[in-house]
């Protein structure tokens, strides 16, 4: 006589029933021996969902709560980016290319322009470098999540701030706009730091 | 499985969507035993089924907006979870080139004793297996389901499972006739 195998065993466990289910059910019926290793089936099962219910050693809400919280200040941050800082680039632009002298622009006025172009071109870049590591998908330790959560509240405030250069002083302006360019580039190179340095120590 | 304060973790979940810390550690709260067990049963170490925990809830509060209360909060949770555990096993098949095909853990050194528990003999299966029975035998996911989430085949699934029993029936086997 040819036993069931296990995984015909398996199947009488299954709801529903497959083609050539009936006939092993009966053979389990007839047969002492696949009887016995179906019971057998039935007790490793119950067993197995018997199991202690394991925990963790350590609390790790903190960590969770703090890469949660850096995520939801990153999220605000791009948002706020999308909306305002294009406009925002172009309008920091346009106070370094629109000189309030009639005789056109003086070499440290071409230079600033120059400048906040490479600025905001670079900043560009450092954002797609994080877009590009996705900190989302990844497991972060607590200190890196509270350290980017740091970071991304800073960067959050001086793009607000950004936002805000067009309704200042004309006359202080264009170094306005250039100094919160600086700060947001100093801002996203640490970030990058932060992510890319703690993925190559972990071998991503 | 049992749900710890499942009646909690539901009453709280309209402040836990808008972002409120307390009502996300009730969720948390009432969740990180059951998915911290599915995580360790079916990763190899504690380290991994920590960083599962981790990974599972940051998922959860990222996308609490998008649970619309079709099925259980705990079946919603669970499913994050599962693929966040099978996430690792595929990435630590990449880094360790462990083979998620059959293979057998090799002996260590507590398995020397004649002695073979089912804790024992769980873990000695391969990442794969285990995730197989765990996932059907005691989180009630059918192979379909399964398969779904491994992107494997129906039959792989089956497969799996049938090859784990067969080594489990032969480990535990030797320890019920002591």
């Amino acid at each position: 006589m040819t036993h069931l195998t296990m995984e015909q065993l398996l199947a009488l466990r299954e709801p529903g029933l497959e083609p050539g289910v009936q006939g092993w059910r009966d053979h389990a019926s007839a047969c002492d021996i696949c009887h016995a290793e179906l019971h057998q089936l039935d007790q490793r099962v119950a067993r197995l969902r018997a199991l202690p219910t394991l925990s963790p050693s350590r609390n790790r809400f903190a960590e969770v709560q703090a890469r949660a919280q850096a995520d939801q200040w990153r999220r605000r941050a791009i948002t706020f980016s999308l909306g305002g800082l294009a406009l925002a680039a172009t309008v920091a632009l346009a106070v370094v290319l629109l000189p309030p002298s009639p005789v056109g622009p003086t070499v440290a006025q071409l230079a600033e322009q120059q400048e906040l172009e490479d600025i905001i071109s670079q900043s560009q870049q450092l954002e797609g470098a994080i877009e590009a590591y996705n900190p989302d998908r990844r497991v972060t330790d607590g200190r890196t999540a509270t350290v980017a959560a740091t970071l991304e509240d800073r960067l959050a405030r001086v793009d607000q701030q950004i936002q805000l250069v067009d309704i200042m002083d004309q006359r202080v302006r264009p170094q306005e706009a250039l100094r919160l360019w600086r700060e947001r580039i100093g801002l996203l190179n640490a970030l990058v730091d932060v992510h890319v340095t703690r993925a190559k120590a972990v071998g991503f | 499985m049992e749900v710890f304060r499942l009646a909690d973790a539901d009453a709280v979940l309209p402040r836990a969507r808008a972002g409120d810390p307390a009502a996300q550690e009730a969720l948390y709260r009432a969740f990180e035993a059951p998915v911290y067990n599915l995580a360790r049963r079916i990763c190899r170490t504690t380290e991994d089924a920590e960083d599962v925990l981790q990974e599972t809830f940051f998922e959860v509060f990222r996308s609490i907006g998008r649970y619309r209360g079709d099925g259980s909060l705990w079946g919603w949770v669970r499913t994050i979870a599962s693929s966040k555990a099978l996430m690792r096993l595929r990435r630590n098949k990449y880094r360790d080139t462990d083979e998620l095909q059959d293979d057998i853990v090799p002996l260590r050194r507590e398995d020397n004793a004649l002695r073979m528990d089912l804790e024992t003999a769980l873990e000695r299966l391969s990442g794969t297996a285990r995730a197989v029975v765990w996932m059907h035998d005691v989180e009630g996911y059918t192979h379909e389901e399964i398969a779904g989430m491994m992107d494997r085949t129906v039959s792989f699934s089956k497969s799996q499972l049938a090859r784990a029993h067969s080594k489990l029936r032969h480990w535990l086997g030797s320890e019920v006739t002591q």
